[in-house]
Order: C-alpha cells, then sequence, then structure tokens
C-alpha cells in the first residue's frame, strides 16, 4: 500500500492538471508575437499604450517570441489566444496537423532579402552556385528554399549548389566573411549592417518581392476548433479592429510608435534610432494593407511554395486555411 | 532464489494480463481524466511490484532487468498518457511516433551523430583532456601556480555556455571546429582540477617511501603520483564526457552548417515536427549513456584497487 | 580564541591568532592569483592585435590609409596573424577600441561592467544588477527544489534496493538530454498546465541540480563505516533513526560539495530557461540580446555579470560549508 502513494499523487496530479481548462473565455487575449519586442509588432504595442484594447473592451497580454519559441507550439499548448507568424511556417504546421486558420493579414508585403558582398561577383541569382549563403531556420527558411529549388540550384554545396549555413539572428556572419550572403530584413539586420560600417555600394541586395518569390508575412492565425465559438470569434473580432487602429496609428506617427516600443522592452538593448528606422521599414511593409488577407496574395505565397519542386514545403493547396469572417467584422 | 524468480515470473505476467484489460478498457472508456489518471496509477504500481520481485533476485539479473523494466514502465505510461489525455503530436509526440521517426531516418541520424560527435564532441574532448592532463602534470609540480591558477580556472569554468558558443563560432567558423573548441573549454577545467587534486593525493607515507627508493622525480610521478592520481583522473573523464556531448549539441544553436544534431533539433522544433526531435535526443541519451559507461568500465578494469570500486553500500 | 596555536605569529605583540591565521593564508593564495590574472590580461591584450586586426584594416581603408593588401577581397582569405604582420602600426593602433571587435580589449569590458552596474540606477532595465536579480530568483528556488528532490531521492536509493537498481542508470541518462532541447518543451508543457512565471524556469535550474546532489549524497549516505553501522545495530536502532544520527550528519562534507556543483548548475538552468520564455529579462536575455545586435562587447560583459554570480553563490556555500563544519567539528 505504501507503494501506492506516491504514484498516486502523481496521477492524480497529472489528471487535475489536464483536464483544468487551457483558456479564460472572457475578454483577455494573449497575442504571441515571432520575435522579440521591437518595432516590427508595433501596430499592436501602440493599440495596447494609447487605449484602443481598452475601447474594445479587451484585456490583452502581449508575449514576446525569441529564438527558441515556435509560436505555433505555443497556440497549440493553449498559451496564447493567437499568434504572428510567417504564412509558410503557418501552412506547414497546419500540414502537421495543427489546424491554424489566418483572421488577418496587416502586412501587405515581404521585408525579406538576401544581402551579398558585391565583390563576390553576384549579380544574379544564377551566381549563388558555389557560395556560401546564411539562412535563418524555424520557420523563416521556406521562402529561400522555394526560391532555389525554383531557379534549379540545388540546396546541397559543392560547384553547382550553394552551401547553406543555418546563421544566428545577427550579421557576424556576413562582417566576418563567413558567408557571401545573409538573410536580411529591410527593417532590421540590414539596417544593423549600414552601423557597421559597411557602405551601400559595397553590397548587392536581392528583395524577395523584386524577385517574385515573397511569401506573406505576420499575419495572425488563430486555432480552427475555436473559431466554432462565437464568443471568441466576437473577441478577435474587436481585437483586430483595435490593432489595425493601432497600426495605422504607427504609420502615421512612427517616432512616438518608436518611443512606445522602447517603453515595452525589458532588456534594455534596444536603442531609439535603430527602432525609429525599423519602424519607417515597417510602415512601408503594411501599407496598402487594411488587415484582410487579399487572396490574390494568399494565392501567389501557395504558388511559390508548392513549386518548391523535390522539396515543396507544403505538398498539396491547403484547404480552408483563411477565413475573411474576423476580418470582415472588424472593417465595419 | 528459484523461489524468487518464480514470483518476479508471476508479478509479470499478472502485470501483462491487466496491462491487456486496461488497453481495452482504455480504448473502449470515454477520455475521463479520472480514469485515465487511474489507468495510470495502477499500471505504476503494478510495474513496481514487479520491479521489486526482479530485484530479489540474483545480482547479475536483476542490474539489467530493473533498470530496463524501469524504462519500460515510464516508456509505457508516456504513451498512455498522451494517448489517454489527447496530448496534441505537437506538443509531446508518442513513443510509438518517436520509434518510426527513428526507423524512417536512419541515414539523416546517422550523419548528424557523425558531424556532432565524431567530429565536433570527440575531438574537442581529445584536445580538452589532454591539455588538461599536460597542464595539471605541468601545475602539480609549484604549488605557486596551483594556487593562482585554480581559482581562476574555476572562474573561467563558471563562464555559461550560452555567452561562450556565440563567441567562439565568431571565432572559429560555423564548422566542427567551432563546437571543438566549445567542447575543450568545458572540458578544459574539470580535468584540470580533478587530475590537480589527484597527482598531489598521495600520503607523505608514499612520499617518502618513494624517496628512501632513491627515486627521481620522474620515477615518482610515474610509480606514485598517476595510479594515484587515476580515480580522479577517471572522475574528471566522466564530468567531461557528458559535458562533451552537451556543449557540441549546444554549440549548433547558435551557428552551423545544415548538419548536426544540434542544428537537427533546433530546425525540427520550428518545422514542428517534434517525433524527429525525440528521435535526436534519443540517440544523444544513448551516446552519453554508453560513453559513461564506457569510461566507467575502464575505470574498473584501471583502478580496481580503489576502495570504491570494491565497497557496497 | 581557543584554538590558535600561542606559537601563531603575531601572537606575541597582539595580533590574535586567528588573524594572522588569515592573513597567512590571503598572502599565499593573493599573490599568485594577482599573478596569473595580470599574465592572462597582458596576453589578452597581445591577442587582441590578430584577432582585430581584419576589422582595423577594413576601419583604416575607409580612411584611405594605404594598407597591403589594397582590397577586401584580397584580404578575405588572410589570418589576423598575417594581415598584422603586414600592417603591423594600423592593426595596433585600432585593436583596442573598436565599436564591434571580434575580441574587446579588457579595458572594455571593464567600462562596459562599470556602466551598466554601478553607471546606470539598478532598477533600470539598462542595468545588469536588475538582470541578475531577475536570473537570481528562479536559481535560487530551483536549486532549493533540486536539492530537496536529489537529497529525497538519494535518501531512497540508499534505503530501498529497487530504486538502486533502476533509478541510478535512468538519473545519469536524464543528464545527457540535452536541456536546451527539452527547455522549450517543459515551459510550452508547463504554460500549457497553467503554470507560469518563474516556476517553468526554476523546474530547468532543478532538473540540472538535482543530479549532482544525488550522486554526491548516495555517496556520502554510504560513507560511514561498517563497524558504525553495525553499531547503531546493536542500539537496536532501525533505518530512519541511523539516517538521522549516522548516515545523514557523515554525508553533510560530501552534500557541501555537491551543492557548489548544483548551485552553478542550477545558474546555467536558469539562464536556459530564459530563453524559450522571450529573453526578455535576466542574464540570458542580455546575453542574446548583446548577440542579436552584434554588440560583442555586450555580450563579454553580461558573460562576466554570470561568472561573478556563479562565483559568489559558490563561495556562499563554500562560507557555509566551513560553518557548518566547523561547528560539526569536521573540518579539515
Amino acid at each position: 500500500m505504501k507503494h501506492l502513494i506516491a504514484p498516486a499523487v502523481l496521477a492524480t496530479g497529472l489528471a487535475t492538471a489536464f483536464a483544468a481548462p487551457a483558456l479564460a473565455q472572457d475578454n483577455s487575449v494573449a497575442l504571441q508575437l515571432q520575435w522579440v519586442t521591437q518595432a516590427q509588432f508595433a501596430g499592436y504595442y501602440v493599440a495596447l499604450d494609447k487605449g484602443f484594447y481598452e475601447e474594445e473592451n479587451l484585456d490583452v497580454t502581449i508575449l514576446p517570441g525569441g529564438p527558441d519559441i515556435a509560436p505555433p507550439q505555443v497556440l497549440a499548448g493553449g498559451g496564447a489566444d493567437a499568434m504572428l507568424n510567417w504564412m509558410p511556417s503557418a501552412l506547414a504546421a497546419r500540414e502537421k496537423g495543427l489546424p491554424v486558420v489566418n483572421i488577418a493579414q496587416p502586412f501587405k508585403s515581404s521585408g525579406l532579402m538576401l544581402t551579398c558582398w558585391k565583390d563576390t561577383g553576384i549579380t544574379g541569382p544564377q551566381d549563388f552556385k558555389g557560395k556560401t549563403i546564411g539562412v535563418w531556420f524555424f520557420g523563416n527558411e521556406y521562402p529561400f528554399l522555394s526560391w532555389m529549388s525554383q531557379e534549379g540550384i540545388s540546396t546541397e554545396g559543392g560547384e553547382d549548389g550553394v552551401t547553406v549555413l543555418k546563421q544566428g539572428f545577427n550579421v557576424d556572419p556576413l562582417l566576418q566573411r563567413q558567408a557571401d550572403c545573409i538573410s536580411t530584413m529591410t527593417y532590421n539586420e540590414y539596417g544593423q549592417v549600414l552601423d557597421a560600417g559597411v557602405t551601400e555600394d559595397e553590397l548587392v541586395t536581392f528583395k524577395y518581392e523584386d524577385e517574385g518569390v515573397a511569401t506573406l508575412e505576420d499575419g495572425i492565425w488563430v486555432l480552427e476548433e475555436n473559431l466554432e465559438d462565437p464568443a471568441f470569434v466576437d473577441k478577435m473580432t474587436r481585437f483586430v479592429r483595435a490593432s489595425m487602429k493601432g497600426w495605422k496609428y504607427a504609420e502615421e506617427n512612427p517616432e512616438e510608435a518608436a518611443g512606445i516600443v522602447l517603453d515595452n522592452d525589458e532588456t534594455g538593448a534596444q536603442t531609439e534610432e535603430a527602432q525609429v528606422r525599423m519602424m519607417g521599414e515597417v510602415a512601408k511593409l503594411t501599407a496598402g494593407s487594411n488587415g484582410a488577407l487579399d487572396e490574390a496574395d494568399y494565392q501567389r505565397t501557395v504558388d511559390t511554395l508548392l513549386a518548391g519542386g523535390s522539396d515543396p514545403v507544403i505538398s498539396q493547396a491547403p484547404e480552408g486555411a483563411w477565413t475573411h469572417v474576423i476580418s470582415d467584422g472588424a472593417l465595419n | 532464489m528459484r523461489v524468487r524468480l518464480r514470483s518476479a515470473a508471476t508479478s509479470a505476467v499478472l502485470f501483462g494480463g491487466l496491462l491487456v484489460v486496461l488497453g481495452l478498457l482504455a480504448g473502449a472508456a470515454p477520455r475521463i481524466p479520472a480514469l485515465a489518471a487511474l489507468a495510470l496509477l495502477l499500471v505504476w504500481a503494478l510495474a513496481w511490484q514487479a520491479n521489486r520481485a526482479f530485484s530479489l533476485t540474483d545480482a547479475r539479473i536483476a542490474r539489467v532487468a530493473c533498470p530496463v523494466l524501469f524504462g519500460l514502465t515510464l516508456l509505457l505510461l508516456w504513451q498512455m498518457a498522451v494517448r489517454l489525455f489527447d496530448v496534441p503530436s505537437v506538443i509531446l509526440p508518442a513513443p510509438t511516433e518517436i520509434t518510426v521517426a527513428i526507423a524512417a531516418n536512419l541515414p539523416t541520424l546517422w550523419a548528424d551523430f557523425v558531424q556532432t560527435i565524431l567530429k565536433g564532441a570527440l575531438g574537442g574532448w581529445l584536445i580538452g583532456c589532454t591539455a588538461g592532463v599536460g597542464t595539471a602534470l605541468l601545475v602539480a609540480r609549484s604549488g605557486f601556480l596551483r594556487r593562482g591558477l585554480l581559482p581562476v580556472g574555476n572562474f573561467v569554468a563558471a563562464l555559461p555556455i550560452i555567452g561562450t558558443a556565440p563567441i567562439l563560432v565568431m571565432w572559429f567558423g560555423f564548422g566542427w571546429e567551432s563546437k571543438a573548441a566549445v567542447v575543450v573549454v568545458m572540458v578544459f577545467f574539470p580535468v584540470l582540477v580533478n587530475t590537480v587534486a589527484g597527482l598531489s593525493d598521495s600520503e607523505a607515507m608514499q612520499r617518502d617511501l618513494m624517496r628512501t627508493y632513491g627515486a627521481t622525480p620522474g620515477q615518482t610521478l610515474r610509480y606514485l603520483a598517476l595510479p594515484s592520481a587515476l580515480p580522479f583522473l577517471f572522475n574528471g573523464l566522466k564530468i567531461a564526457t557528458t559535458l562533451a556531448l552537451i556543449g557540441a549539441i549546444v554549440a549548433e544553436f547558435f551557428g552551423s552548417p545544415t548538419l548536426g544534431m544540434g542544428f537537427r533539433i533546433s530546425t525540427e522544433v520550428g518545422r514542428l515536427n517534434l517525433p524527429m526531435v525525440w528521435a535526436t535526443i534519443v540517440v544523444a541519451a544513448l551516446t552519453g549513456s554508453l560513453s559513461y559507461g564506457l569510461v566507467a568500465r575502464l575505470e574498473r578494469r584501471l583502478t580496481f584497487w580503489h576502495p570504491s570500486q570494491q565497497a557496497r553500500g | 580564541m581557543t584554538d590558535a596555536p600561542l606559537s601563531a605569529p603575531g601572537a606575541g605583540i597582539g595580533r590574535s591568532g586567528r588573524v594572522a591565521h588569515l592573513s597567512r593564508h590571503a598572502r599565499a593564495t593573493v599573490g599568485p592569483v594577482l599573478l596569473v590574472v595580470a599574465a592572462l590580461v597582458a596576453l589578452w591584450y597581445l591577442a587582441c592585435i590578430p584577432m582585430n586586426a581584419q576589422n582595423a584594416v577594413l576601419l583604416a581603408e575607409r580612411e584611405d590609409i594605404a594598407v597591403t593588401p589594397a582590397t577586401a577581397a584580397e584580404r578575405r582569405d588572410m589570418g589576423g596573424l598575417a594581415l598584422t604582420f603586414a600592417n603591423p602600426a594600423v592593426a595596433t593602433a585600432r585593436a583596442f577600441a573598436q565599436e564591434r571587435p571580434r575580441l574587446p580589449a579588457p579595458h572594455q569590458v571593464l567600462t562596459e561592467l562599470w556602466n551598466t552596474t554601478v553607471g546606470v540606477a539598478p532598477t533600470s532595465k539598462r542595468s545588469l544588477l536588475h538582470h541578475a536579480r531577475i536570473t537570481l530568483v528562479p536559481t535560487l528556488i530551483g536549486f532549493a527544489l533540486g536539492s530537496l528532490a536529489g537529497i529525497a531521492l538519494a535518501i531512497g536509493i540508499v534505503h530501498s534496493r529497487v530504486m538502486d537498481l533502476s533509478v541510478m542508470p535512468w538519473a545519469i541518462a536524464s543528464q545527457t538530454i540535452p536541456i536546451l532541447a527539452i527547455a522549450p518543451m517543459i515551459i510550452v508543457v508547463m504554460n500549457s498546465i497553467g503554470v507560469q512565471g518563474v516556476l517553468p524556469k526554476a523546474t530547468i535550474s532543478a532538473y540540472l541540480s538535482f543530479f549532482p546532489v544525488t550522486v554526491g549524497m548516495v555517496k556520502g549516505l554510504r560513507a560511514p563505516a561498517p563497524s558504525d553501522l553495525d553499531l547503531m545495530r546493536t542500539w537496536n536502532a532501525g533505518p530512519a533513526r541511523t539516517l538521522l544520527s549516522l548516515r545523514l550528519p557523515a554525508s553533510i562534507p560530501y552534500l557541501f560539495a555537491s551543492l557548489k556543483i548544483a548551485v552553478a548548475a542550477a545558474l546555467v538552468g536558469a539562464i536556459v530557461g530564459e530563453l524559450p520564455t522571450g529573453a526578455v529579462a535576466g542574464l540570458g536575455a542580455r546575453l542574446l540580446a548583446g548577440s542579436y545586435y552584434g554588440q560583442t562587447v555586450q555580450i563579454w560583459s553580461a558573460l562576466f555579470a554570470a561568472a561573478v554570480v556563479a562565483a559568489a553563490l559558490v563561495a556562499a556555500i563554500a562560507a557555509l560549508e566551513r560553518l557548518t563544519l566547523r561547528r560539526m567539528g569536521l573540518a579539515r
């Protein structure tokens, strides 16, 4: 009998733990960001600070992301109501069996680009052969892999392929010459390269938008099963409405938005000029979107991903991966 | 002893039979957490009883059977918990899925193993241990150096790997060299500290004896200091083995080519391919346990004379 | 001061034996440590020159100073030493004050440490003291939990043959699982149960610190000589009594040795645990933030701060050890 006491306690603990409800059903919203607090997410911080969420009677918690956080995982674990994610990563999660649905798309264009040293002789994508290219992973590798597949360049290295490095989230591989090109965002790492003293004419850049292989970024995604609950749909409609209001305010007042982001940065590591610059660049990406997902953009992203050749990111066109129900409700 | 074996076998048969019944129950019954918890509880209690019975048998059987049975029980409880509580696979996959992932990805797992363990961890371990032992031999002769170097060494050993790994990747590049460098930094000081302690562990009487034999410093080293240092050295080597494995994998999180166990874990988490992540973790755990066991085996052969190898508490 | 020998230095002129003893001990250690540290610092300054040579030559080239070889492309494959010998004056002049050095000079690290500890208010987000405090809380909680678990496990292993045979190999195996891989999963699972904040990080600290305590206590609880155990038996002492009066006191030296290792492991666990929770605050967050923005000096200063915290914790345990062992009469 005494051998059963310890197992009993443990099992009871487990039972109560998993039986407990995972989400609060009131007016609280937890948003999981896909990176650390920075102006890339200014719209949400502005909405929080300026009281737009309060006006909609919402209690919003913004959870910063980081290198070890996979937002789909947090969503699956019930740690957040909504997540920000790039569309390739979310569609791949959907295929893995996690039914996430896009409810809003504040970012109209992609900020992803490849930055290369001009003295490597690279002038076009076909010159990538035999070069070393740094790629982020953790969901950010899909656009690159699709692009190389479409160009017919293998990513296994060697003379006729590219050697891919899993780069960390800084620009040192380029500066230390460990890679010929690195992945950068227009609003973040590219500025860091310039800050390090490199001039623009020492570099040659390739924007994914210009190469026609861009994918949609930073959409708001939720779990499909929650969309069957009308209270949840109503809550998210108000959330999207307030968030888009925050985004438009941020676009028009970049310095104030950068200041708000800085106030919310817990690490104390961000600088004002970097955030103002980031806000300026992000505003270019959110301009032209009112929050509703443009079906043509969605289709273009899906086509890019499906054209991945031997190693496609997704194997078939997704069904029901997005909905206009919430954005329609939010915009009128 | 034969009586105890029979009771162990009886327990195992009863256990197996009840498992079948429980399995049918679990499949048929709705997913009520309380019922599931009860099932887990029963399974654990039965397994514990079987384990107790095995532990009373012959030492050789018990030494293998008990840990194996314990491990199987844990796997069984894991599988039951995941299925009965409907845990999503993107959070915690079931052991069956992990086994399938291992079987389906053997070439990838092998290539990762070569990159991380054989090139990074092993290379760094060899360099670090050699450097540690060499430095210890130099340092042990001078009490001055010993008193000065050890506090500094403890400080350097306290630098967290999360900080040193990005710096070393920046210095040594993305290949296995930087991973080996991280391993060297992690392994050097434990081996140094332990070897220095071991080299000075000889008793005054033993040192006097060498003196009466007219032994040169080299001979004292070879016949007295080195053998008495062996138990401590092996202690350091066992620590170094675990550290080397962890160091090589963690270092790959901060920059690597598209190969390696650390790379595999971090990217597959991003792709929500959790069974593959756990497959790599299983390979890491197996490697770590086997290498620890290897070093322990070697220790038993070379330091059979030491009390710790003889006493049975 | 009855335990100080009458013949202690300074006893004749009134300096107490204990003070004399301490000062002699200090003289014996401080001298060598200072010498070793001075030698290391000198080596460090010397190493800065070839390590920062690439960047130094690049900076000189941008200022239109003649360097050999002249273009960055030609310099790409040259090592730091080769560049230093080719441009000694340029490399030496610019090695010690770069903004993004490969190897920051000691005075740069010390300045940054000073600025972020003494130069800012301790409650500010930019203060290392603030971040150290945030890391310290889960460290201490995790250390306490891990030590208790380790002691409990060790008592179980020593008294139960089943546990001895079954649990020990798995405890060893548990330490071979890379914690950086498991930490995000632990955090997600605990968040899904509703446990947030300090406890998940403390769990990771406890995971890393329980094993040294288990191993040390098992050795310690088995340390009493067989003759002493027999003596307890002749007094009709049961296992609980033997544990309390013989085994536990005999294991105290081993306990403290493993507590020193465990506290350092707990700090590493807390730092690792900060990464999956958004790397928002704490020393780990500072390390990562320095890494993202390429602020090498920030990384080094956070690194030294973490090592200082670890050394302080170990010193605290060592002081506790000396106190306890002296009162128990086991002092060496």
